[in-house]
């Protein structure tokens, strides 16, 4: 049955370029992990386009001398006012570029510090990688959030008089930062995991074998193949620090001159009873970004590390 | 050698189908064999043949993606697909028992010896506690296990593997079932183990007079276990006959290169003082998605012609109790349907 | 049994130290933050000099703040917390009757969420790929998406404002309890809280736990003790759930440590006095008795429930050995 075929000559792919293209087609197909990614451009859209998207300034409360405070949704006001009359729509559009400061910044800060503990804990071993986490364990089990409360606060008393306190948003930037500094440990077991598998899989042997440095072991080869994984972490994280600043605000701690969400909801409490929208409203924007991000990270978990699935 | 009046066993044109998101595989595709009283049948085939599922289709126990999907199971007068789920349940380690592949998994590793058995014998004969363990306590030391009294508070993990095994033997033995189905028992095990696991199940079969379907891809295991034989391959049967005749005067191309491919001691592998490389079946596993048409045997085999692509050959009794399915032995046919 | 007597000697020794050392983190970053004295006053404007002098003797805040420590360890040992700056009362009493009012509703809603993650999941699991089963997994995941505290708006704004059903607020009523009965209007006042907490559990505990009962209903035991003729609810809950549940209560240990952690937002969402309300109130006040006093409590949760947890899983996994 032998017949004349011609084999192309092989072509070399890079190891990296075949996963990231399988994971992407696979993720096309995953219908959970798409909507999530919809959700997500959608947020990222509204934020980019803030300033055009909202039909008031956030800032503006002229509404008070005519349409009236605490008024339900109307044509002249989509969503209606709050107490103090601020456009609710207006408001909620802003809070967009805040959320996803908060939950980027955030994220990218603790990815530093989460993928250079867990990496080294993976790689070294031993004693080092014993420490590592058992610190790295202690975090975990930390009620971190009450901790950032409490530094939030105290810090706050602490700027007082100083020149600190000319920075503007500078609350928030506190926040993003305790974010990012308590929200590393998850990162770091994740990466911890996979450098540890793939300490000993074949080509990072072959890679040794051929007297390649270890920093281009770790960062060529191991790295990018724990990347699928600790992206999947990174996302459901992104969605974890918007909540967590959404919760640190709606507690009064956050900053009273940023427009976010969670603010929108500190303010507008006190009145759901007679202006219910002005809580739905934001409370919706937080559901909807975290659910995005978290439907994102399970549709990139199951595209990078399918499951059989009947 | 046959079974006295009616087989205890009967199975004609069983059917195991898999639907997978990448097409319908045919796992078993109308196999048929019987097993008499008192009597061993080893079931041979490579992996993929489908003799794992043919035996997990006798209880029923084929889960999805898988369907068993066509023929007809009689065990002791009665047609098990067509039993009421209760009914079937209610056979199942009590006339039928199996013991399978890795004695490591086949327990729960939270429960003590003891109370995974006691619990089994509770329930289909409503014992005591007492009694129940006396039972569990018979049965482990009827499969040589010293000690019993201690073994029944052990956890799995506790024990080694061909202790283990035994355990998994004695689990099946529990309600006197008629039939055993056994899947690869021993292949799990370290080969000096092995002997004695085997010795132990044909002693066992002698005792009790329970028999047995034995699955398996050795061939060795065969020879000294099985009283008849049925060969599969790619989801059909290849031959059935006694085991003697199995090995003395095989009739089907596969279960020749089956033989030849296994090293025996009394053969000497070379030719002129030149070592000779030990002989395989060329080529390699079918595609079950898109296997061969006609016989699936035929791209590999060394006696194949081009009718063999063309028809599907039947099993056909070409002399008492020994059945082929090869058109180059005499086998009936039927065309392939397009 | 020597083994276990000696783990948990071992590890609540270890859980001492570490709660004297999370309290000495705390006690020294609030008193880095600046001068004692100042921070007093800039939570008390209105104090006068006679009462901050009476303050800073009791506090001892004129010595160094290491003899500072030792005073307020000293004082932990016989559990004086010392006086609420705030509310001028013992923060060991306040700890006591606070501290129940959380975990009148934490506790409840664990075990409520505990069990009905396993009823949901076994449901879930002997029907695998049914449209039940998918359903359910999107409930859960709808629900863990959904936050707490959200969930806690909406159950107000529904049940509380527009169906008028449960009160939106407190503990207790002011006055004319429910029929009567303090107990009832105890009962009463904590069945939307108890719910919020409870929703959020349940999805998560659910999804955990399904996952897993999928898992090991895979596995070759479950197939032997179907080919023995158990009946499936047998196997169910006698099997594969107990193989399931140990992440489960892996979990369930962290949910017990995060009481603290979650209740502040809930108790602020109910206007609940519990400690997590009283946490927020003392941060917000500077009142920092009554913030070592919670993070005292704080370490000492996170300690029994890790030891809690290891020993149970002792119990449970015969696998594992304390040496």
């Amino acid at each position: 049955m032998a017949s004349e075929t011609v084999t192309p000559a092989p072509r070399i792919l890079l190891r990296r370029q075949g996963m990231w293209r399988l994971g992407l087609q696979r993720l096309r197909r995953n219908r959970s992990g798409m909507l999530g990614l919809s959700l997500v451009a959608f947020v990222v859209l509204v934020a980019i386009t803030c300033h055009w998207l909202a039909p008031y300034d956030p800032n503006d409360q002229s509404a008070a001398l005519g349409f009236g405070t605490s008024k339900g949704p109307a044509l002249l006001h989509l969503l209606g006012t709050d107490r103090l009359g601020y456009d609710i729509l207006s408001r909620l559009v802003y809070g967009a570029p805040t959320a996803l400061a908060v939950g980027i910044g955030a994220m990218m800060i603790a990815s530093l510090i989460g993928v250079t503990i867990g990496g080294i804990a993976g790689y070294c071993g031993g004693m080092v990688d014993e420490l590592l986490m058992r610190f790295t364990e202690f975090l975990l089990v930390l009620p971190v959030f009450l901790v950032i409360l409490a530094v939030v606060r105290l810090f706050g008393i602490m700027v007082v008089g100083s020149w600190l306190e000319r920075v503007p948003d500078l609350n928030l930037i506190t926040i993003i930062l305790l974010l990012g500094c308590f929200g590393w440990p998850s990162i770091a077991r994740i990466t911890r995991a996979e450098f540890l598998r793939l300490r000993h899989a074949e080509f990072v042997e072959a890679a040794r074998c051929i007297g390649t440095r270890q920093r281009d072991i770790v960062l060529r080869h191991i790295l990018p193949n724990a990347l699928p994984s600790i992206i999947v972490v990174v996302a459901l994280g992104v969605g974890g620090a918007v909540l967590a600043e959404a919760m640190i605000s709606f507690l009064g701690f956050g900053d009273p001159n940023s427009i976010s969400w969670g603010q929108l909801l500190y303010f507008n409490y006190e009145t759901m009873r007679i202006a219910p929208w002005a809580t739905l409203a934001p409370g919706a924007a937080i559901f909807i970004t975290v659910l995005g991000f978290n439907l994102l990270a399970d549709g990139l978990s199951d595209a990078f590390n399918p499951r059989l699935r009947q | 050698m046959s079974a006295s009046a009616e087989p205890l066993l009967q199975v004609e044109g069983l059917r195991v189908q898999f639907h997978t998101r990448a097409g319908i595989l045919d796992a078993v595709d109308g196999v048929d064999f019987h097993i008499g009283r008192n009597e061993i049948l080893g079931l041979v085939g490579e992996s993929g043949s489908g003799k794992t599922m043919s035996s997990l289709a006798m209880l029923r126990l084929v889960t999805p993606p898988g369907r068993i999907t066509g023929g007809q199971i009689r065990f002791d007068g009665h047609d098990l697909l067509a039993l009421a789920p209760k009914d079937m349940a209610s056979l199942r380690g009590r006339r039928i028992a199996m013991v399978f592949q890795n004695p490591a998994y086949s327990l729960n590793p939270l429960m003590s010896i003891g109370s995974q058995l006691a619990e089994i014998v509770r329930h289909h004969e409503k014992l005591s506690r007492d009694a129940a363990q006396a039972r569990v306590l018979d049965l482990l030391r009827l499969v040589g296990i010293a000690d019993p009294t201690i073994r029944l508070r052990q956890f799995p993990h506790e024990m080694s593997g061909g202790m283990k095994q035994r355990v998994c033997i004695a689990r099946a033995l529990l309600c006197n079932p008629a039939l055993v189905l056994a899947d690869e028992p021993t292949t799990a095990l370290d080969v000096t183990i092995q002997a004695q696991i085997l010795d132990l199940l044909l002693d066992l079969k002698g005792r009790l007079h329970t028999s047995m379907l034995l699955v398996t891809h050795d061939m060795g295991v065969v020879a000294r276990m099985a009283d008849r034989i049925v060969v599969m391959y790619a989801g059909r049967v290849c031959e059935t006959a006694d085991s003697r005749t199995v090995f003395r005067a095989p009739l089907h191309p596969y279960t020749i290169a089956l033989l030849e491919s296994v090293p025996r001691a009394d053969r000497a592998y070379s030719r002129d003082g030149v070592r000779e490389t030990l002989p395989a079946i060329g080529g390699r596993l079918p595609d079950m998605l898109s296997p061969p048409t006609g016989c699936r045997f035929h791209p590999r085999c060394p006696e194949a012609i081009v009718d063999c692509s063309r028809v599907v050959p039947l099993a056909t009794e070409v002399s008492p109790g020994h059945v082929v399915s090869c058109i180059r032995r005499g086998s009936r046919s039927v065309p392939v349907t397009p | 049994m020597n083994g276990v007597a000696r783990f948990i000697a071992r590890r609540l020794a270890f859980g001492v130290v570490l709660v004297a050392g999370v309290s000495a983190i705390v006690f020294f970053l609030v008193n880095a933050i600046g001068n004692p004295i100042a921070m007093l006053i800039a939570g008390q404007p209105n104090a006068t000099e006679e009462q901050i002098n009476q303050l800073t003797a009791y506090y001892h805040l004129d010595e160094p703040a290491w003899q500072r420590y030792l005073h307020w360890l000293g004082n932990l040992a016989h559990l004086d917390f010392g006086t609420s700056i705030t509310y001028n009362e013992p923060v060991s009493d306040m700890l006591l009757v606070w501290g129940s009012e959380t975990l009148k509703i934490q506790i409840p809603a664990i075990l409520i969420a505990f069990f009905m993650a396993i009823a949901i999941a076994t449901h879930a699991s002997m029907r695998q790929y049914s449209r039940t089963d998918f359903s359910i997994m999107a409930g859960a995941l709808l629900g863990q998406s959904l936050p707490a505290f959200l969930t806690g708006l909406i159950l107000i704004l529904v049940f509380a404002y527009t169906l008028g059903i449960f009160p939106s607020y407190g503990a207790y009523s002011t006055r004319n309890p429910l029929l009567g009965s303090p107990l009832l209007d105890a009962l009463w006042h904590m069945v939307l809280p108890v719910s919020m907490l409870a929703y959020f559990n349940t999805a998560t505990l659910t999804l955990l736990l399904r996952a897993n009962l999928v898992e090991v209903l895979r596995h070759d035991y479950i197939m032997a003790a179907r080919a023995s003729g158990l009946p499936e609810r047998r196997i169910v809950f006698g099997h594969a759930l107990r193989n399931a549940i140990i992440p489960v209560l892996t979990y369930l240990g962290i949910l017990f440590g995060l009481m603290l952690a979650t209740a502040p937002v809930t108790e602020t969402v109910f206007t609940w006095p519990g400690l997590g309300f009283l946490y927020i109130n003392a941060i917000q006040q500077l009142d920092y008795p009554v913030i070592m006093g919670v993070s005292v409590v704080i370490a000492v949760m996170l300690v029994l429930t890790t030891l809690a947890t290891d020993i149970a899983y002792v119990f449970i996994d015969p696998r594992i050995r304390l040496d």
